[in-house]
């Protein structure tokens, strides 16, 4: 039994939920585990008869009957978003969303507090923003890393008494620093996160483990490669790993290492929400994406042609793939150009986890770089695997499954794949 | 990537917890309750569909169904079909604003619960309504329930906005699979509802006065214990004409509904409707357009012969 790991290799929104629900609708998927980042995904699914949820916590092979979420201790929990997408995702036809949720005990809490310290320093910050989303994912794993032995976490819900000393030492620690913090009493806060822990199964590590021997699961990755802490552009980067690093450990922590199959995402029109180096940015490309609207935390949705060298970066920095989804097919034309090399290299080496100097001077290597076109490749799925030395096993050029075409045996259906 | 689109007001989150219990949605009945849930009882109570800054143009919408052992699982099934309905009628916007009533019917000469009446709702606390809802399994086992109360109800104990505002007719889905009895019954109206009438009410009288402000429908389901029965069919096609529909998938329920609603709002015309339905991957089209082919193309306010069906009275006097 082989899983899933699903990585974004630019800067997010290449469509991992349309290729997770995918792989929900085409196989027999136990659980979508989400191993990064926090409520600030926003992977967008759309069904055949149009029904459509932003997924940010649970996974998004969620439409599919009987398909669970299990959010493990790499992810910044939210109780408040959860709530609130849960009770959308009833309106799409999924009453029991919570039901089908599992939430490893030890992953970290986002909390209002948070939230009103990641806004007061991105609002200081002025024209300088890193396009943070504001949900306070990474204030919670900075505090996280401070104060490992009394950050909130998702397991204190079940203890009001606790959770409520370790909301005002947050409060208190977070105000000391910030000045006043534009959220709601403790006290208030107490029903939610607690109203949390009496609706949803709250579990240890071991849980997992069962999972992955139960079935087929699917890791979905949250932002993408780009924008990883240690690889990503520093300083506009997240508060997260988004490489295969935490499935893989994970997965040896379940006993099953390197059990999954490794795919990466990629569109081909590179895009970036929010500031930072986008090479091959070009705002004349027709493009609008219904999806991400302008906001007010990181701005403009940026589109640009495709840039193979800073997703060959990517790849590398992943450490591999398996094979590569190549989505947004539709969006392939006269206007839409490759770009495989920029005026100053044409090759961009990953450094050893951890060197931000290094990674800030790449940063600025590559507010400097000029990009180098050629035109627009007349098979994009052959060049892509060309540029990137790596099969594309899956394409998609439009939102729903139906959509989607597989390449080769890695990604075919299992009853497909045992017939051949 | 994103930046968060789900709210993360923490009273909000309170209140969406407190609300949400993971139970099966018959829980109130499942748990062995014989008596009307409180907040369904009719007894000296309205329902009302009103307008607000949120939700201007209010569309209300009801859907009674009959809980007595004919039924079978049909009650169970349309518990899990029908949370979709708000849903899809958002989606489709074939409606302005809905608001969706659910409730039950059983049989006053038998049963303990012969009348369950949800409240107008926007979001699916309208679901909560669905899970207090007694299933009687009950019933005479003379093909005939108590339908005749329940539009009783719906003619002199509700109020919609859209009615007295706009003077549009809001929707009435009844879901059986019986007769009703010829007259509404004073003594049981006055032991159920409150109302002293001093005399019985014909059902035909009713059945005028509740389609005079709400489009009313009749969906008889397969896998009821009278489905395909033309006694029964016959007899609501007397009363309503065309809006006597068979439901041969109970899966499409929902979709069967929605669909009448956008005909009758004009936000379609019935072949549109049916391609949404495909563009769905719906596997109820051919329920769907069987159960809608004449509804299509008699549009509200006209009365169209039935050229399956003998000729009958001329469907429902429109005003």
């Amino acid at each position: 039994m082989r899983h899933v790991a699903v990585v974004d290799l630019g800067y997010g929104d290449a469509g991992k939920g349309t290729i997770v629900d995918w792989l929900c609708a085409t196989r027999r998927v136990h659980t979508v585990i989400r191993f990064n980042g926090g409520a600030q995904a926003a992977h967008n699914v759309v069904l055949r008869d149009g029904r459509h949820h932003t997924f940010a916590q649970f996974g998004a092979g969620t439409f599919h009957p009987g398909v669970g979420t299990h959010l493990s201790r790499h992810v910044v929990v939210d109780p408040l978003a959860l709530a609130a997408e849960a009770d959308h995702l009833a309106t799409v036809g999924v009453p029991d969303a919570l039901d089908r949720l599992t939430v490893d005990g030890d992953a970290l809490l986002a909390t209002p507090y948070h939230r009103a310290a990641n806004r007061a320093r991105e609002i200081a910050r002025g024209a300088d923003r890193h396009g943070s989303c504001g949900l306070g994912v990474g204030e919670a794993v900075a505090y996280g890393l401070a104060h490992p032995d009394d950050a909130p976490r998702v397991a204190d819900c079940r203890s009001p008494a606790l959770l409520r000393r370790r909301l005002t030492v947050l409060r208190d620690r977070l105000t000391a620093e910030l000045g006043p913090l534009d959220a709601p009493p403790v006290e208030d806060c107490l029903p939610a996160f607690t109203g949390f822990a009496g609706r949803v199964a709250i579990v240890d590590a071991s849980w997992l483990a069962g999972a992955l021997r139960s079935g087929t699961c699917v890791f979905e990755g949250a932002q993408g490669v780009l924008l990883d802490e240690w690889h990503g552009f520093h300083p506009y980067t997240t508060w997260s790993t988004t490489t295969f690093a935490n499935v893989e450990s994970l997965l040896a922590e379940a006993g099953q290492p390197g059990g999954a199959t490794r795919i990466g995402v990629l569109r081909i029109v590179t895009t970036r929400h929010g500031a930072g180096p986008l090479v091959t940015e070009d705002p004349a490309l027709p493009l609008v994406d219904s999806h991400n609207p302008t906001n007010p935390w990181q701005g403009r949705f940026r589109f640009g042609h495709f840039d193979a060298v800073a997703h060959r970066y990517a790849l590398a920095a992943a450490g591999g793939v398996d094979g590569l989804a190549l989505t947004h097919l539709d969006l392939a034309g006269p206007d839409l150009r490759i770009c495989r090399r920029y005026d100053t290299t044409d090759r961009l080496d990953p450094g050893p986890p951890g060197d931000l100097d290094r990674q800030t001077a790449l940063t600025a290597r590559l507010l400097r770089s000029r990009p180098l076109y050629d035109d627009p490749p007349r098979d994009w799925a052959e060049a892509v695997g060309t540029e990137l030395d790596a099969p594309v096993v899956l394409t998609s050029r439009g939102p729903t499954a139906d959509d989607k075409r597989t390449h080769g045996p890695l990604l075919a259906a299992p009853e497909l794949a045992r017939s051949a | 990537m994103g930046s968060g689109i789900w709210s993360t007001d923490v009273y909000d989150a309170a209140d969406r917890y407190r609300r949400s219990t993971g139970r099966s949605a018959f829980s109130y009945s499942d748990s062995g309750a014989r008596t009307v849930h409180p907040a369904l009882d009719p007894r000296d109570a309205s329902r009302e569909s009103r307008d607000s800054d949120e939700h201007p143009q209010s569309t209300p919408i009801a859907v009674l169904f009959d809980v007595t052992g004919s039924m079978r699982r049909v009650p169970r099934a349309l518990q899990t079909k029908l949370p979709q309905l708000l849903g899809l009628l958002q989606r489709q916007g074939y409606a302005s604003d809905p608001q969706i009533m659910f409730g039950a019917i059983g049989d006053a000469t038998c049963d303990r619960v012969p009348l369950q009446v949800g409240q107008f709702e926007s979001d699916n606390r309208m679901d909560d309504d669905l899970g207090r809802i007694v299933l009687e399994g009950g019933g005479g086992g003379q093909m005939s329930e108590s339908y005749e109360l329940a539009l009783y109800f719906m003619a002199r104990h509700t109020v919609t906005d859209n009615w007295d505002k706009r003077g549009r007719r809001g929707y009435l889905f009844i879901i059986g699979d019986e007769l009703a009895y010829p007259q509404v019954k004073a003594r049981e109206v006055a032991g159920l509802i409150g109302d002293d009438l001093g005399e019985d009410v014909p059902l035909r009288q009713v059945v005028d006065e509740v389609t005079r402000r709400w489009d009313t429908y009749y969906l008889l389901p397969a896998g009821s214990h009278y489905a395909g029965n033309a006694t029964v069919l016959d007899f609501w096609r007397d009363l309503l004409g065309q809006n006597a529909v068979v439901l041969d998938d109970l899966d499409a329920v929902c979709e069967t509904i929605a669909l009448t609603i956008g005909l009758g709002e004009q936000a379609i015309d019935l072949d549109e409707g049916l391609r949404h339905l495909d563009h769905a991957g719906s596997a109820a089209t051919g329920t769907v357009s069987k159960a809608l082919a004449r509804l299509g193309r008699g549009r509200r306010a006209e009365v169209s012969t039935l050229p399956a069906f003998r000729d009958t009275t001329g469907g429902v006097r429109r005003l």
